[in-house]
């Protein structure tokens, strides 16, 4: 048996514990892969999306390699300390240090490439399904599987690097100082304090103080806040893992009515062992639980901005011509070829709008013909509204202004044809864009005698608004492109002698946007969950000989299995559960804050989405929870 | 002998255990003993001979595989595994050769443990942890860690944890096996004057002939089977002596008279 056979031995025999290690690792290296094979995939290439994919999986490629750093650092430190035992006998043994270091980084390298090798190869094969799942998402043309070296070079690349950092460094981690002290295994320094009360309350006022200014955000200061909030509440996690939690716990331990109190002795005085060993890890995934929180709360509300955005625009296609457009009707005919080549289904309703001004308020007021629009009511599937000679009605610009122009009236004579009309009440349905997009703000609707004796007068109208509903209004995105490149090339949009919205286009862009976003925040979400698991996993391992210990005194002493089973719960349940209570309650307060918003911009409510993806979140850790537990009684049971 | 008239505690008839593993072992064979209420009881043996078992047969950790077992009224096989747990919590005090204590825990917090489980009120606890720490000199550090503890200290702390509840018996597994002959002898006296003030059945295993001359009787076993009895006389020192003669006879093991 020569050198590198003991080391990959070594690995083989440690298997067991070197498992949820892998499979972390196994797992980021896929992740890692997909995003690179999205990245640099040739069919995104040359338009918008290329951009988001390069900023958002970037990023998301950027977070995870820094994660994965952190992650394989802290396990491998916590492996090694938990085999300082054998590295002890194999110096008494006469192995020489620099044969230990030599063994370590082969053993590390080892389950580096393994894990490397196994990671890209489920990635690759994950990747047709995975482009599937990007294509139902993102609503883009079918993605294929395609053959590069780039995503592999990236992957092999980083990670490889990566492990080499790690096996280099790795050494350093065991003190090879005093063999004999390897031999007796360590024991976690048990300091009975290890915490500052003045940092323990900092840490406790930053998260107040960041609570607090996020709950009682107003619309004005609120863009200010979010970027003074994350680095505050980021701090003040840091000291509340760190500080506060083991102040406020010593604070628990003097009450003893509370904390002599059956299973809070054992479970809180092992908590706090927990705390101090972990406090970084726990911030960790608390900061990053937080993120992927508030990147899937956000994108999952973007269902219900589908469907206020669809009410805000109830048009597929807007061509407003105004006065000197000589590109009318070669626009118009050209959308219409665009509509038929691409097999959507439309309803065109040509509507001139005249200009007048109103003897009541001296405006100008923009005035359509009644039938006009209940013809485009119809294709709606709205009932029709009659109005006699000599009446109109307000178009409200918004929802919001419908409650108030209901319920006026105002008799007014049009000046340049000196009509008189009664506008009595708003139009009750919602066929055109509303605020930023609308005909106008002062818009009436006019019985159609009276608009045709305004044409007589010789009036030509001020504008022509085309008006496209289009059931499939979200397969528009193709539509008009060629009038938008003209835009571009004829200059700034308001000199432009026409309008042209396409509310499809725009809406595809940002659920597109959102989408990989959220596609990356998912998946960077289930790499932490899984690292933060099988960190936890590891850490029980580690203290597994200490806890069996422990459990053969208890046994002793006379504690049922359901007992024990409970002790066991508080003690796992804290570790798995607290870093996502926090990240809950600092997204929640995120949420409070973004809210505002979402408000301001448009009048969306995010509840009900946040509540299920909290609920997703807890379903999956408690499934875990258990699955991890279930392993570790067995383990402690075995041995006893 | 005037302890002879107590009331049996604990007591196994023709008891065997044989432990099924890859390598079939018999660590007890048809082995009778019985203690009564009261009595201090050593156990001493060679290397496996089977003490420890008699030990975890006794405290119903373990189960025999043939015989009959009796502790304190209780057929243990006769209990549920709930039960059983419940059963120990109540009837005994445990003291190991590596102390064991919890390394999370105070002093005062590893000696109320099996107080808490019970769930008894605070000033209960208070009012027995107070007469415990005095009677084991624990007072001044009550609120240390295990860590912060010498040898003899660790192992006070853990005969408080044993006492704490008052149980009718102590097993005690080599109790001053990691100790030095100071703090040896604190600990014995400790455990004697316990035995004489409470009542308390003390069964002791253990390597050390001093440590068995502070008992009433000691049992000697040899490879699971039961060897030599003897009682204590007026004088510690004649106890000893015999105790030296059977242990010569137990078998060629010089090693275990070395600490001699």
């Amino acid at each position: 048996m020569n050198f590198r056979q003991f080391a990959y031995r070594n690995v083989i025999r440690n298997r067991r514990i070197y498992a949820a290690f892998f499979m972390a690792s196994v797992f980021s290296v896929m992740v890692f892969f997909l995003y690179s094979m999205l990245l640099f995939h040739p069919s995104i290439e040359n338009r918008f999306l290329q951009e988001i994919a390069l900023v958002g999986m970037g990023a998301a490629e950027l977070i995870l390699f820094i994660f994965t750093l952190f992650f394989l650092f802290y396990s491998m430190r916590a492996f090694l300390q938990a085999r300082s035992k054998e590295f002890g006998i194999l110096l008494h043994l006469g192995m020489e240090k620099r044969q230990l270091h030599r063994l370590i980084f082969i053993e590390t390298l080892i389950i580096g490439v393994g894990a490397i090798l196994a990671g890209t190869f489920l990635g690759y094969m994950f990747s047709k399904f995975f482009f599937m799942v990007v294509k139902q998402i993102v609503l883009l043309p079918a993605l294929p599987l395609y053959l590069s070296w780039k995503p592999f070079a990236l992957t092999v690349g980083a990670f490889l690097s990566l492990f080499i950092i790690i096996s280099l460094s790795a050494p350093v981690f065991i003190r090879t100082g005093r063999v004999e002290e390897l031999i007796r295994g360590e024991m976690a320094d048990l300091e009975s304090h290890g915490f500052s009360t003045k940092k323990a309350l900092f840490g406790l006022a930053l998260l107040g103080t960041s609570y607090w200014m996020a709950a009682s955000t107003s619309n004005s200061i609120v863009i200010g806040l979010t970027f003074l909030l994350p680095p505050l509440a980021t701090i003040g996690t840091y000291y509340f893992f760190t500080d506060s939690l083991p102040f406020l716990l010593h604070l628990f331990r003097r009450r003893k009515k509370f904390y002599w109190r059956h299973f809070w002795l054992l479970s809180v005085s092992e908590g706090v062992v927990r705390l101090k060993e972990n406090a970084r890890m726990f911030f960790i995934v608390t900061i990053v639980s937080t993120l992927a929180f508030m990147s899937v709360g956000i994108l999952a509300s973007l269902t219900s901005f589908a469907s206020q955005y669809r009410a805000m625009n109830p048009l597929g296609l807007v061509y407003h011509s105004l006065p000197g457009n000589q590109m009318e009707q070669r626009h118009v005919a050209e959308l219409i070829d665009e509509l038929k080549d691409k097999k959507l289904d439309y309803t065109l309703v040509r509507i001139p709008i005249i200009e007048q001004t109103s003897s009541f308020t001296e405006n100008r007021v923009s005035i359509l013909k009644l039938s006009n629009v209940n013809l485009l009511a119809q294709s709606f599937g709205c009932s029709k509204i009659d109005l006699t000679k000599g009446f109109a009605m307000f178009l409200p610009p918004s929802a919001s202004s419908y409650d108030f122009l209901k319920k006026r009236t105002v008799e007014t004579t049009l000046k340049e044809t000196d009509i008189s009309i009664k506008i009595e009440g708003a139009y009750p349905f919602q066929l055109f864009p509303s605020s930023a997009n609308a005909i106008g703000t002062n818009v009436i609707i006019l019985n159609d005698e009276d608009f045709e004796q305004i044409i007589m007068q010789d009036i030509d109208p001020a504008s022509v608004y085309y008006a496209f509903n289009i059931p499939d209004w979200q397969n528009t995105k193709e539509i008009g492109l060629q009038i938008n490149r003209e835009s571009f090339i004829t200059g700034s949009i308001h000199h432009l002698p026409y309008i042209f919205d396409n509310p499809g286009a725009n809406y595809a862009i940002i659920r597109t946007t959102f989408s990989l976003l959220l596609f990356a925040g998912l998946l960077l979400a289930g790499v932490f969950f899984l690292a933060a698991g099988s960190f936890i996993y590891f850490r029980l391992y580690t203290s597994l000989e200490r806890d069996r210990k422990q459990f053969d005194v208890l046994r002793r002493m006379g504690i049922t299995d359901k007992e024990f089973k409970r002790i066991v719960n508080r003690q796992l349940i804290p570790q798995f559960f607290f870093p996502w209570g926090v990240a809950f309650v600092h997204s929640s307060f995120a949420f409070l804050s973004l809210q505002v918003i979402w408000d301001a911009l448009a009048e969306i409510s995010i509840v009900k989405e946040l509540l299920l993806v909290l609920v997703g979140f807890t379903l999956m850790q408690v499934i875990y929870f258990y699955l991890i537990r279930w392993r570790y009684l067995a383990h402690i049971k075995a041995s006893a | 002998m005037t302890w002879m008239t107590g009331q049996r505690i604990v007591e196994l008839s023709e008891v065997t255990k044989i432990y099924e593993g890859k390598v079939m072992h018999r660590a007890l064979n048809r082995l009778d003993f019985e203690a009564e209420e009261g009595e201090f009881v050593a156990v001493m043996g060679p290397s496996g001979s089977g003490k420890t078992t008699l030990l975890n047969l006794i405290s119903t950790i373990d189960l025999p595989t043939y015989g009959k077992l009796v502790v304190n009224g209780i057929e243990p096989e006769a209990l549920s595994s709930n039960e059983l747990a419940l059963f120990r919590r109540h009837n005994f005090g445990f003291v190991f050769q590596d102390i064991n204590l919890l390394h999370m825990l105070t002093v005062e917090e590893n000696i109320v443990l099996p107080l808490t489980l019970d769930g008894l009120p605070l000033h209960e606890m208070e009012r027995r942890i107070s007469k415990i720490s005095s009677l084991l000199h624990l007072k001044g550090i009550l609120n240390r860690r295990p860590d912060e503890l010498s040898g003899g200290q660790a192992q006070r702390t853990a005969i408080g944890r044993a006492l704490i509840h008052q149980p009718k018996i102590i097993l005690a597994d080599e109790p001053t096996g990691n100790l030095d002959s100071k703090s040896a002898k604190d600990v014995l006296e400790l455990l004697s004057h316990v035995n004489e003030t409470e009542r308390t059945t003390i069964i002791m295993v253990t390597h050390d002939p001093i440590a068995a001359s502070y008992c009433d009787r000691v049992l000697f076993i040899k490879d699971g089977e039961f060897f030599n009895e003897i009682y204590k006389d007026e004088r510690r020192q004649t106890f000893f002596q015999r105790i030296l003669n059977v242990l010569s006879l137990l078998g060629g093991n010089v090693n275990d008279l070395r600490t001699l």
